[in-house]
């Protein structure tokens, strides 16, 4: 395994938030690697210091190294544009320019150099062909991006990032606001893209993780808690939590003996409560709780498994509210 | 059963300030077009004013409205390329979100209410200063001091509206700020900054306090810029200042006329900047 | 460092430079009006200008009193005029009105301000001073208070005045009120609905105490407005410098002093300097309402932003 990016010791602040936990590893070439975990884990703030785009994010802060191609991206002085044209970004939701999908293409290669005319029609035709979306749109190259269906756009974002020639591409939950089928035509073009590409995609559905991932990184409330090649992680994960997480997506039918809603219960309260809620069960029953003070998202399964109790799934379920399951 | 009749007594209200408000602006279109109409002629916008035109003779007031278009589209261009240039940096990604932008937004926004009779004066004093008198120039550069503020603040605000995600497609494709700005922000950004532009000009043009002491009055086209000039507010003004009923009905003609520009400028600014709008991002 | 970058550093402080410029013009307006409105105020006492009520620059008498008076009373007439039917109007657009009527009437509202002064002006001179010198008659001699005329009325009057400028602050205040009004969020009409309230008690007792400070530095924006006018209004007025006692009697406002004075008779000592004073004395007043309307706006801003 040859690495492109490696990140060293990487923090991230929001403020007083620290979104980023000292997190170090490298990141494959011409591979797909997945950054996995729930929403607010990281993964977006991960991907936003590869690119820089996080300085223009009020507040926030980075320090550590991430170094591609021999150059440390997050060095204060360094050509930012640079840095941002060797990466391509496929956002979460299509972000077409308000201009033509001929000019959509064209906005990229433009800021860096001057094709012509001639050229730029070559370069136009070359990267949709590469996307997927030649066919649909040939005839009207000069009608504005925005009369595309949502799909479309989401390919011609990838057209567009492609076209400034990067050696990598950063999705952020490509597929989240596409419908099944464009979704699947995103993943199709993004498992052509890897042998050319280093390709970096942040997701919280861990299907298309096992889809499309040769590598995972699984990123949990800002650390790193595991990383490895994608059928190891999956099959044997080291970690427990990432264990959790996995089934925890799948949503395995688990047969639940017994429920606790412990919502606006304290840290350490909400602890206690879980331990005699389980008290009561016999060995091997299957007890779920539900939580919504932060801390103990990451305290009570770390608790209940010092107790030799095992966790099963820990999942948020709402923007507020976390499921963990836990067997005695 | 109280609490409805509160309600329905101040509903009734309700509907009849909103009737006296609209209302309004019809009786103020409707009396001046019932008075301005019949004295209006072809002659009136064709001609300069002859000999004896104040006293009810022959003549038009061409002079009066090329003067007002000189005023108008001299002081919207040169305040377009202040104003656009100084919006922009009001945006987050250069100054918009420290203390200096604020300070600047409330000096603007001082400068947008302070008097226009206030300009007039203060452009007066400046103009004396370099030894100028009154002049197409003086008016220009007062009209655009007046402009500043109204094109500079309406067009942060359609600035501000630009979705980011479309700042940082651009971003992420390499772009600089500048690149980005001028390539993306604009071209989002185009029919609010015209419709700025075009309230600005509507300000310009029917402002007289500013214009009085600094552009001055002549019977005559302007040749240069240095040359006094007329305009439609202060024709409107002077015409209705006279003794003579024949002229005060030019006066009203006169303000016709000017009503109808800046009506049809607004209904023009308002069809065309829906045409604009044909590669915007919603 | 590359031309593209040199390019985006150089048109940064270019756009900087810009903004600077027109933000400094305030400035320097305001500075350029004090040191010319120094001279009179060398001479005389502010107490002396402000408050005298002799207005005689030839025998050197410059008493503001009468014209600071015919502002104020004309622009506060305005302001009665205009504030309760545009607040009412903003609450029925803001809470009543239908989608179609609203994104109709709204368009409307917005071409009332952008008709020049002059043309108000002219309206006021051909609809509303001839209405005002024959109902003045009628009511004059019913003996009200503030509604007497003494002798005879010419229409050009007090009243002529507020009703025009009424007129002319219409648009401000219902387009920031009712803006306002609707950035109000649901849940706590909603709230009071679900208590049983009326729509009406609704307004009255959660929406409005909402809204208010909104709605009050939309009222201080329509005043400044009003305050600065000064075409529409010196064609209506009357300008005789007298202090007025009714809405029927003539005034004579600040600006429509410096409207009808300046640039002539300069040859008169102190003259263009009390003119100058004078227009300092309007751009303070703007200066402090401003200010208060906006600090009231922006904290609005900010706890809709935060919360």
């Amino acid at each position: 395994m040859k690495s492109h990016i490696s990140i060293q010791d990487v923090n991230a602040f929001y403020g007083d938030h620290q979104a980023l936990r000292n997190i170090t590893v490298e990141i494959p070439q011409k591979q797909v690697t997945a950054i996995i975990g729930p929403s607010g884990c990281g993964k977006s703030t991960l991907l936003k210091c590869l690119n820089r785009l996080i300085d223009l994010t009020d507040g926030a802060s980075v320090s550590g190294k991430i170094i591609v191609d021999g150059i440390n991206v997050l060095n204060g002085s360094i050509d930012v544009t640079d840095v941002r044209r060797k990466m391509g970004l496929l956002p979460q939701k299509p972000n077409p320019l308000p201009m033509s999908i001929y000019d959509n293409i064209a906005y990229g290669p433009k800021l860096h150099g001057k094709p012509g005319k001639k050229e730029m029609d070559e370069i136009v035709e070359k990267y949709l062909k590469i996307s997927g979306l030649w066919e649909e749109v040939k005839d009207r190259l000069k009608s504005p991006a925005n009369k595309l269906s949502i799909g479309q756009q989401q390919r011609l974002c990838l057209a567009r990032g492609l076209a400034v020639e990067p050696d990598i591409i950063l999705c952020d939950e490509p597929t989240s606001a596409l419908d099944p089928v464009s979704s699947q035509h995103i993943e199709q073009q993004l498992l052509k893209l890897k042998t050319n590409y280093t390709i970096v995609i942040v997701t919280h559905n861990i299907h298309q993780a096992m889809r499309l991932a040769d590598y995972v990184i699984h990123l949990y409330l800002g650390e790193l808690v595991e990383h490895g090649h994608a059928n190891e992680v999956f099959e044997n994960p080291k970690e427990e939590r990432t264990r959790a997480y996995i089934n925890g997506t799948f949503s395995i039918d688990l047969k639940i003996d017994s429920e606790a809603n412990l919502k606006g219960k304290m840290c350490p309260f909400n602890f206690v409560y879980a331990k005699q809620a389980l008290h009561n069960l016999e060995d091997g029953k299957i007890l779920k709780i539900i939580v919504d003070d932060p801390t103990a998202v990451t305290e009570v399964p770390r608790g209940m498994e010092a107790d030799g109790h095992k966790v099963l799934i820990v999942k948020e379920i709402n923007k507020t509210d976390w499921e963990i399951v836990i067997q005695k | 059963m109280d609490k409805l009749i509160e309600e329905r007594i101040f509903k009734i209200l309700m509907v009849v300030s909103l009737g006296i408000v609209v209302g309004s602006l019809f009786m103020v279109i409707a009396v001046i077009i019932w008075n301005g109409a019949p004295s209006l002629s072809i002659s009136m916008i064709t001609q300069t004013p002859k000999g004896g035109y104040y006293l009810g003779k022959e003549g038009g007031i061409l002079n009066a409205i090329m003067g007002s278009l000189y005023l108008a589209f001299g002081s919207v261009i040169l305040a377009f390329i202040i104003s656009l240039p100084a919006a922009l940096s009001l945006q987050k990604d250069y100054i918009g979100k420290t203390r200096l932008a604020y300070y600047i937004r409330l000096s603007l926004d001082v400068l947008w209410g302070t008097p226009s009779i206030v300009y007039g004066a203060f452009g007066f004093i400046v103009m004396l200063y370099f030894g100028m008198r009154a002049s197409l120039l003086g008016g220009i550069i007062v009209l655009t001091i007046l402009q500043l503020p109204i094109m500079i603040r309406s067009m942060e605000e359609v600035i501000k509206l630009v979705p980011y995600e479309l700042k940082e497609a651009s971003y992420t494709l390499g772009a600089t700020r500048f690149e980005t700005t001028f390539g993306v922000v604009m071209r989002q950004a185009l029919p609010g900054i015209f419709t700025a532009v075009i309230l600005a000009f509507g300000r310009g043009i029917g402002d007289a306090a500013s214009v009085l002491f600094t552009a001055g009055y002549t019977d005559s086209l302007p040749r240069s810029l240095l040359d006094p000039v007329a305009s439609l507010p202060l024709a409107v003004f002077f015409q209705l200042g006279t003794p003579f009923p024949e002229v005060q009905r030019r006066a009203y003609a006169s303000a016709l006329i000017l009503l109808l520009i800046v009506l049809t400028l607004s209904i023009v600014s308002r069809y065309l900047s829906r045409k604009f709008t044909k590669n915007i991002i919603r | 460092m590359n031309i593209r970058k040199l390019k985006d550093a150089f048109a940064g402080r270019l756009m900087l430079a810009a903004a600077l410029f027109s933000s400094l013009i305030v400035l320097l307006m305001a500075i350029i009006l004090y040191l010319r409105s120094r001279p009179i105020l060398e001479v005389k006492t502010l107490n002396d200008l402000l408050l005298g009520s002799i207005w005689m620059p030839f025998q050197g008498k410059f008493g503001f009193y009468p014209f600071i008076m015919g502002t104020l009373y004309v622009t506060l007439l305005a302001m009665v005029i205009a504030v309760p039917l545009s607040i009412l109007s903003s609450i029925y657009l803001a809470e009543y009105a239908h989608e179609n009527v609203r994104t109709k009437v709204l368009p409307v509202i917005d071409l009332l301000a952008g008709i020049p002064p002059v043309v108000y002006g002219v309206w006021g001179v051909l609809a509303v001073v001839p209405a005002i010198s024959y109902i003045a008659p009628v009511i004059g001699n019913l003996g009200i208070p503030f509604l007497t005329v003494k002798g005879y009325s010419t229409g050009y009057s007090l009243l002529a005045g507020g009703i025009v400028l009424a007129i002319m602050v219409f648009p401000i205040i219902i387009s920031i009120s009712e803006q306002v009004l609707r950035a109000v969020p649901f849940d706590i009409k909603e709230a009071s609905l679900s208590l049983g309230a009326t729509r009406w008690q609704t307004i009255k007792h959660a929406v409005i105490r909402i809204a208010y400070p909104g709605i009050a530095a939309a009222i201080i924006l329509g005043f400044s407005r009003a305050i600065g006018e000064t075409m529409a209004v010196l064609m209506v007025v009357g300008n005789v410098p007298n202090i007025p006692s009714s809405v029927f009697d003539s005034a004579y406002p600040l600006t429509a002093l410096i409207a009808n004075n300046y640039g002539e008779m300069m040859s008169i000592p102190l003259y263009d300097s009390a003119l100058l004073l004078a227009a300092l004395i309007l751009m303070l007043v703007i200066l402090f309402f401003t200010v208060a309307a906006r600090l009231i706006l922006i904290r609005i801003e900010r706890s809709m932003a935060y919360g």
